[in-house]
């Protein structure tokens, strides 16, 4: 269940990272500079620890289930589970829309 | 069925707190009952290794949804030396707390799996 | 039935046993002086109430129920009151066997048992009101 959600929510930036990084890399050559990555990099880093956040969330809360672990950490685990998922969904929503616009710029 | 997923455990959990909620309604109902050993339910540890190791059906009823009590053993508690004259060993005081433990439970079963079905849903729209 | 109703009906059945039981003392509290009529006669003998568990097969669950409303053979005690209609040759009278003390803490027994019977009714609700809302507020 986890690799469902960690593939959609990471994995499948690539190939939309890919394609608009091809399209936009002139004008953000000036900001990759500066930051030292590319706009890529930047994006992977604020979406990879989604699967590491969304995997202690699950073993949390199995350990819950089965009675022993501790109440708050668990809460906490999961919550920082959502958090990261819903950051994950709204980047990948958001790459999304704008590789499906920049393809239909007129070259 | 062993459980593999999240939501198969949280289902088993689930059950195994219904049944432990009957086996101390049980125990309470009869406080007064001369003669009554009060039970419980056997421990999750141990229901899940039991699961571990698949079982064979050799009477059909002995498994399955619809068997009484999901299929779990209760036995009689181990008593701590309270003994009334009439023969009961129903300690009312411990049987609320058990109660209270089990809701604990519970409200984190519950949770859970509506925390982590929100997730699923969220990743898997739009 | 899965195992959250049976609790339910095993602690209804818990408060009706306790009811009954409070039912009793009562009738003992309200006849601790009821002599007889006629000289020498008994008076108002105590009632005893014992229950006994039956297993409900359908569901697993222990139901209670009332085994017998009996009466305490115990003896009577006697008073001495010359004037009273009940009153022998030697003007003693013979009270019934009911000890307010013992019947008051029974009471007290019985209302804690029916609390906690009520406990269970209103967790297990809670509890299957809980696995419902699983399913709701689905945005």
């Amino acid at each position: 269940m986890i690799g469902g959600i960690s593939g959609i929510g990471s994995l499948q930036f690539k190939p939309a990272l890919d394609g608009a990084d091809a399209g936009v890399s002139p004008a953000q050559g000036g900001a990759a500079s500066i930051g030292g990555s590319s706009f890529a990099d930047l994006l992977n880093q604020a979406a990879s620890p989604t699967l590491g956040t969304l995997q202690n969330a699950q073993q949390g809360s199995m350990q819950a289930l089965k009675g022993d672990a501790d109440t708050r950490q668990v809460v906490d685990a999961v919550m920082s589970a959502q958090q990261a998922l819903q950051t994950a969904v709204a980047i990948r929503d958001k790459v999304v829309s704008a590789y499906l616009e920049i393809s239909r710029m007129g070259i | 069925m062993e459980p593999v997923t999240l939501f198969d455990l949280a289902a088993k959990q689930s059950q195994w707190l219904a049944v432990r909620q009957s086996t101390i309604a049980g125990n309470i109902a009869n406080a007064n009952t001369p003669g009554y050993v009060a039970n419980d339910v056997e421990s999750f540890d141990k229901v899940l290794d039991r699961t571990a190791v698949s079982m064979r059906t050799t009477e059909a009823g002995h498994l399955g949804g619809n068997t009484v009590n999901a299929g779990f053993r209760i036995k009689p508690q181990e008593n701590d030396g309270v003994v009334m004259p009439s023969k009961n060993t129903v300690v009312l005081e411990n049987e609320l707390m058990k109660a209270g433990e089990v809701r604990r439970s519970f409200e984190l079963n519950t949770a859970i799996v509506k925390a982590f079905h929100s997730m699923m849903m969220m990743a898997v729209k739009g | 039935m899965d195992a959250l109703t049976a609790a339910l009906k095993v602690a209804a059945s818990g408060m009706g046993v306790q009811s009954e039981r409070l039912r009793v003392v009562s009738e003992n509290l309200a006849n601790a002086q009821s002599t007889g009529t006629a000289p020498g006669s008994d008076p108002y003998r105590r009632k005893t109430i014992s229950f006994v568990s039956r297993l409900d097969q359908a569901t697993g669950g222990s139901l209670v129920e009332v085994n017998s409303i009996a009466r305490d053979p115990a003896d009577f005690p006697v008073e001495f009151q010359p004037g009273n209609e009940a009153a022998d040759e030697k003007g003693y009278v013979k009270m019934p066997n009911v000890n307010v003390l013992i019947e008051m803490a029974d009471m007290t027994e019985a209302n804690r048992s029916y609390e906690a019977n009520l406990q269970v009714i209103k967790q297990a609700r809670d509890l299957i009101s809980m696995t419902i809302d699983l399913m709701r507020n689905q945005s």
